[in-house]
């Protein structure tokens, strides 16, 4: 009987220290491979798209940044291009100029007073919101804000 | 086996060993009865232990790094100091590798005091004694990989102590090396050394040491008159 | 073993079986544990200590100390055991037995004895391999000293410091080696052992007073004992030997010793004693020794027609080999009464020196010849004639200092002998190097910059031997071949030492100087063109025409190099050149404006006087139109718009440029408004164009 309980802590040993050997490098495994996609840089900086003269109320402009984007000890940069429009001059609203649909980049076309995108003819009105076509949802919008002359949009 | 409970998890143990013999494996390697014997045999297992460590912590690390000078300094540093555990995962290595040279000596001067080499176990001695060189082997060409200071200037004394080797003595650091110094030829064969070509002989040499071990068993620590 | 003994062995073995214990659970659990153990202490030292990770690899960084991993220390301890030729022994050889030994151990130990007591030899030699192996590595610990951190220092003795900062990770505290071991050579050009090169980074003065210190350790400590107190290091190794000779016969006698105290230290010292100090104080190097001894009179002709022996014969006997001309016709008898003064070291004014230095100076150089009366001085410069000018330097130099000067000449005269440096250099240095050594674009790695190699700092930092090395071995990271016959290179030794003498005579008058290292900070305010006269110029040239660096007014050049790589280029630099990254310097902008400055050297102005349509328009079109063209205002999109458009119109008045609103305001000194374009005002030479164009009556065509 004695022999029984012995074998069976023994056992029961060997799976605790097992298990605790097991947890303590597997656990750290699952973070270690799981670490960069929980890392988010960038998002929520404000990007500085240009000055606030070149947008005049009328149509959307065009504008571009270039933003540092760090992947893992790489950095390289992205162009984010998005199009600005005001009714004041003093608040400023900006669209991502990729189609919600495939990812086609969109374009404005004044006579339509509406952005084109051109693989599946979908329409977007100035306000971002789907007009005609394929399209789920409206353009992406970002917040934006007025600094010293110079409008900046919030990374997503 | 007919007075075992039904359990489900008996019946799925039954279906998988009717198809896979699973049941003999196991008791042929763990159902066995051994002689008395010291902790000094923990030795063996332990190094086993550490081969495995370094085996996960290895593959686990060549998700990150990258063997190419303009990179692979940026990626350990990225693993050690911006990865979440990352400095577990090569610290484990990193010290394994030394746990690995102490164990792999500790055993083998064990197999020498309890005269474990002879009858019937010659074949278990010689792929241990491969297996000493293959950790050495393992220690030299992995020292390389984080291609810091520490590790290049290292590498360029090791090499050149290969230069030594008397008639294909430069030729033999050609090879070693993909060129006459240690360049951005050096790093990619280190590499492929270090994670495929060295691993694929150490674990067969294991596979063959460790069947011997099971199928002619473990020394008994031999008595004063033996 | 035979069968019967196999078989008896087995049946003991399977009694032991059965006797024995279960594998599952009872021995797993002992493995189990053992292995947690060894897990929880790999943890603690993964999360306490931690995989150091230094800096990124440098290959050109010599001042590293390597050290392998703890496990390999063994291999590198014995190799000091096994220096020179019998290397291979400890490198090959006894491991190689270390591990025939081991692998053949079940074959060689064929008794059925089983206790380690009945095994002694076995046992004994694989503890005596282990203890070895042990007593290697703990001995490489103790030794080689973290960097940094050295026992050797303690002394406050500078050459002890250049030891441990440089030798003494590797070498421990002492150096042993074969007698007549060249240290020099090894110092300088670095062994296969993976000790660098140290020339490029010790002066040829560092590098002789570490031989000494290796030489002659005895000699660090006598002068330490002796010398120490008084004098530093590098005061006294500046000094000749025959000087530092006579102060330690001459004690108090000897003048700068005059007064202080100082014991005779030839009587004190024993003469092995006397020779390791003056070893240590002016090593063997015959490059340095014939700087100091030799070329006040015989400059840097080294040409000598005999041989070796006879060269040696020469230089210890000293003797009369020189005539001195009679000086009785160009002195007044005053003036050689105060010649024979100074030499006979009678109280003199000033003008004896400079006496000296006019008439007898070009010969005997700082070495003034001792007279041993007033007559006798007198009647040697009035006659002139052959009398003892060269030193007995047998009684002056050690041998190893004799060795080495006589080598030195005997290399370097037969060298020169073929006085055609010059035009080897020419065939197979110039197209990379320039002629003169200037350096230019590296025609085998796109982008790089060979760097000057005849400018003072580099030729002084290079002795004859490391810069014969570098010709015959070449530079293989940098893309130079080796040009020596013996790596397969044209050039036999005798050509590569006609190069390096013809090389070593640009070190009196380079003709390349370095920028010094950043003159001025240009103002923030510094436009492009004035931060080019100010920096770029000092390489590229006044008009952007080189030598240093590349011509920038090139046209090949211009055409070949966008205006990003250009920035780029400046923004960053060329590593390993004199072109620094001036990004750290300038700003953005004046990087912008300088590669517009650049641009324009490529476009020279245009001859006579410019017009709208060829000259006028296209800046127009490049600079102002973009916003000109179409928010109102004025136009500068056609002829009849740039000069009727504008508010008030017109902004051109034609031949008179100071009141034209148009080039006040690219020129600022309009009072309203910005300098146009705004940010980015146009470059001088647009401005000028403009100018030109204003004075020359603005013509259309």
């Amino acid at each position: 009987m004695a022999d029984v309980t012995r074998r069976r802590f023994l056992v029961r040993a060997i799976a605790v220290m097992a298990g605790a050997i097991a947890a303590m490098v597997g656990a750290p495994a699952i973070g270690y491979l799981i670490g960069p996609s929980s890392d988010r840089s960038g998002s929520g900086d404000w990007i500085p798209l240009g000055t606030a003269t070149s947008v005049q109320p009328g149509d959307p402009v065009l504008m571009k940044a270039t933003v540092e984007r760090k992947s893992g000890w790489l950095t390289d940069s992205q162009e984010v291009s998005v199009f600005v429009s005001t009714e004041n001059g003093q608040n400023f609203t900006a669209l991502s100029n990729v189609c919600t649909h495939l990812g086609c980049r969109v374009r404005w076309v004044p006579d339509q007073s509406g952005f084109f995108c051109p693989c599946h003819n979908a329409v977007f009105a100035r306000d971002g919101s789907v007009a005609t076509g394929p399209p789920p949802r409206p353009l992406d919008s970002f917040e934006t804000k007025l600094e010293d002359g110079t409008i900046f949009i919030k990374e997503a | 086996m007919a007075n075992r409970k039904e359990t489900r998890s008996a019946r799925v143990g039954d279906w998988v060993d009717e198809r896979s013999g699973w049941r003999l494996a196991w008791s042929t390697v763990f159902i066995r009865k051994i002689p008395k014997v010291n902790w000094l045999y923990t030795l063996g297992s332990a190094t086993l232990f550490v081969l495995v460590i370094q085996v996960v912590t290895g593959v686990l690390l060549t998700f990150y790094y990258v063997p190419e000078p303009a990179q692979a300094h940026a990626s350990v540093r990225y693993i050690t100091h911006e990865l979440s555990f990352g400095w577990l995962i090569r610290g484990l290595h990193h010290f394994g590798a030394s746990a690995m040279v102490i164990l792999t000596i500790a055993h083998m001067l064990r197999v020498v005091l309890y005269g474990a080499y002879k009858y019937p176990r010659e074949i278990t001695w010689l792929t241990g004694v491969m297996l000493l060189l293959l950790v050495f082997s393992f220690g030299f060409t992995g020292y390389l990989l984080p291609w810091d200071q520490r590790a290049y200037w290292a590498s360029v004394v090791g090499t050149q102590i290969a230069e030594v080797t008397p008639f294909i003595g430069s030729w033999l650091k050609t090879v070693m090396l993909g060129g006459e110094e240690i360049s951005a030829l050096t790093l990619p064969r280190f590499y492929g050394a270090h994670v495929w070509a060295l691993p694929a002989i150490l674990l067969s040499l294991v596979g063959i040491h460790l069947y011997l071990v099971v199928r002619n068993g473990i020394t008994s620590i031999p008595k004063k008159d033996e | 073993m035979n069968e019967q003994e196999k078989e008896e062995y087995l049946e003991e073995y399977a009694e032991e079986k059965k006797k024995g214990v279960d594998f599952f659970p009872d021995i797993i659990f002992k493995d189990t544990l053992v292995m947690l153990i060894v897990f929880l202490i790999l943890f603690g030292l993964s999360a306490f200590e931690g995989a150091g990770l230094e800096e990124i690899a440098d290959p050109t960084d010599d001042s590293y100390t390597p050290k392998p991993e703890w496990y390999f220390l063994f291999l590198f301890q014995l190799l000091k055991f096994f220096p020179g030729n019998i290397e291979v022994v400890g490198v090959i050889v006894l491991p190689t037995l270390a591990i025939a030994f081991l692998a053949a151990l079940p074959w060689t130990d064929r008794s059925t004895r089983r206790h380690w007591s009945g095994r002694p030899l076995v046992t004994g030699v694989t503890a005596a391999l282990f203890a070895g192996g042990v007593f290697l590595t703990v001995q490489a610990l103790l030794e080689a000293p973290a960097p940094g951190g050295d026992a050797v220092t303690a002394q406050g003795d500078p050459v002890a410091e250049l030891y441990s900062a440089n030798c003494a990770g590797c070498h421990g505290t002492s150096v042993v080696a074969n007698p007549g071991t060249d240290f020099y050579r090894v110092i300088a050009g670095g062994t296969h052992e993976g000790m660098p090169a140290f020339a490029s980074d010790l002066t040829v003065e560092e590098i002789d007073s570490l031989v000494g210190f290796i030489l002659v350790p005895r000699g660090n400590d006598t002068f330490a004992a002796t010398c120490g107190d008084c004098h530093a290091v590098g005061d006294l190794v500046e000094i000749e030997p025959s000087e530092l000779r006579d102060a330690l016969a001459l004690g108090a006698d000897y003048s700068p010793h005059s007064g202080a105290g100082v014991p005779v230290w030839g009587e004190i010292l024993s003469d092995d004693v006397q020779a390791q100090l003056l070893n240590f104080l002016s090593a063997p190097d015959g490059q340095r020794l014939w700087s100091q001894q030799c070329a006040a009179c015989h400059g840097t002709s080294v040409a000598f027609e005999g041989g070796e022996a006879e060269l040696r014969r020469v230089v210890i006997a000293g003797g009369s080999h020189l005539e001195m001309p009679s000086f009785r016709e160009q002195l007044s008898d005053e003036e050689i009464a105060v010649l024979a003064g100074f030499v006979t070291g009678a109280e003199v004014g000033p003008e004896a020196a400079a006496l000296w230095t006019a008439s007898c100076f070009g010969c005997h150089g700082g070495r003034i010849p001792t007279a041993t009366s007033h007559a006798a001085a007198v009647a040697a410069i009035t006659t002139g004639g052959a009398h003892e000018t060269m030193p007995v330097w047998g009684e002056v130099l050690t041998d190893e200092q004799l060795d080495s000067l006589v080598d030195y000449v005997v290399g370097v005269a037969s060298g020169s002998g073929a006085s055609g440096g010059k035009e080897l250099y020419a065939q197979n240095c110039a197209s990379c190097h320039g002629a003169l050594g200037e350096g230019g674009p590296n025609p085998t790695r796109v982008g790089d910059i060979i760097a000057p190699i005849s400018t003072a700092e580099y030729l002084e930092t290079r002795d004859d031997r490391t810069l014969e090395a570098i010709i015959a071995q070449g530079q293989p990271n940098f893309g130079m071949s080796p040009f020596g016959s013996a790596f397969g290179g044209p050039l036999d030794n005798e050509q590569i030492d006609a190069i390096v003498a013809f090389m070593r005579a640009w070190e009196a008058d380079p003709p390349v100087d370095l920028p010094p290292e950043v003159p001025d900070v240009p103002a923030a305010t510094a436009s492009g063109s004035e931060v080019f006269a100010q920096l770029c110029t000092q390489c590229h040239g006044v008009e952007g025409e080189g030598p240093i660096g590349p011509s920038l007014k090139d046209e090949t050049w211009q055409a070949s190099h966008t205006d990003e790589e250009i920035f780029d280029a400046i923004n960053l630099g060329h590593s390993a050149t004199p072109m620094i990254a001036w990004g750290e310097i300038l700003s953005s902008a004046q990087i912008g404006e300088l590669v517009s400055a650049i641009r324009d050297l490529g476009r020279p102005p245009p001859a006579g006087i410019p017009t709208f349509e060829a000259n006028v328009l296209p800046i127009f079109e490049r600079s102002c139109n973009l916003c000109h063209g179409t928010s109102g205002g004025w136009s500068g999109s056609t002829y009849s718009d740039t000069l009727l458009t504008g508010d008030p119109s017109p902004t051109i008045i034609p031949g008179d440029p100071l009141n034209s609103r148009l080039l006040q305001t690219l020129n600022g000194t309009h009072p309203q408004g910005v300098v146009m374009p705004p940010g980015s005002p146009l470059s001088d030479l647009d401005v000028e164009t403009i100018t030109n164009w204003i004075v020359g009556g603005a013509p259309e065509n």
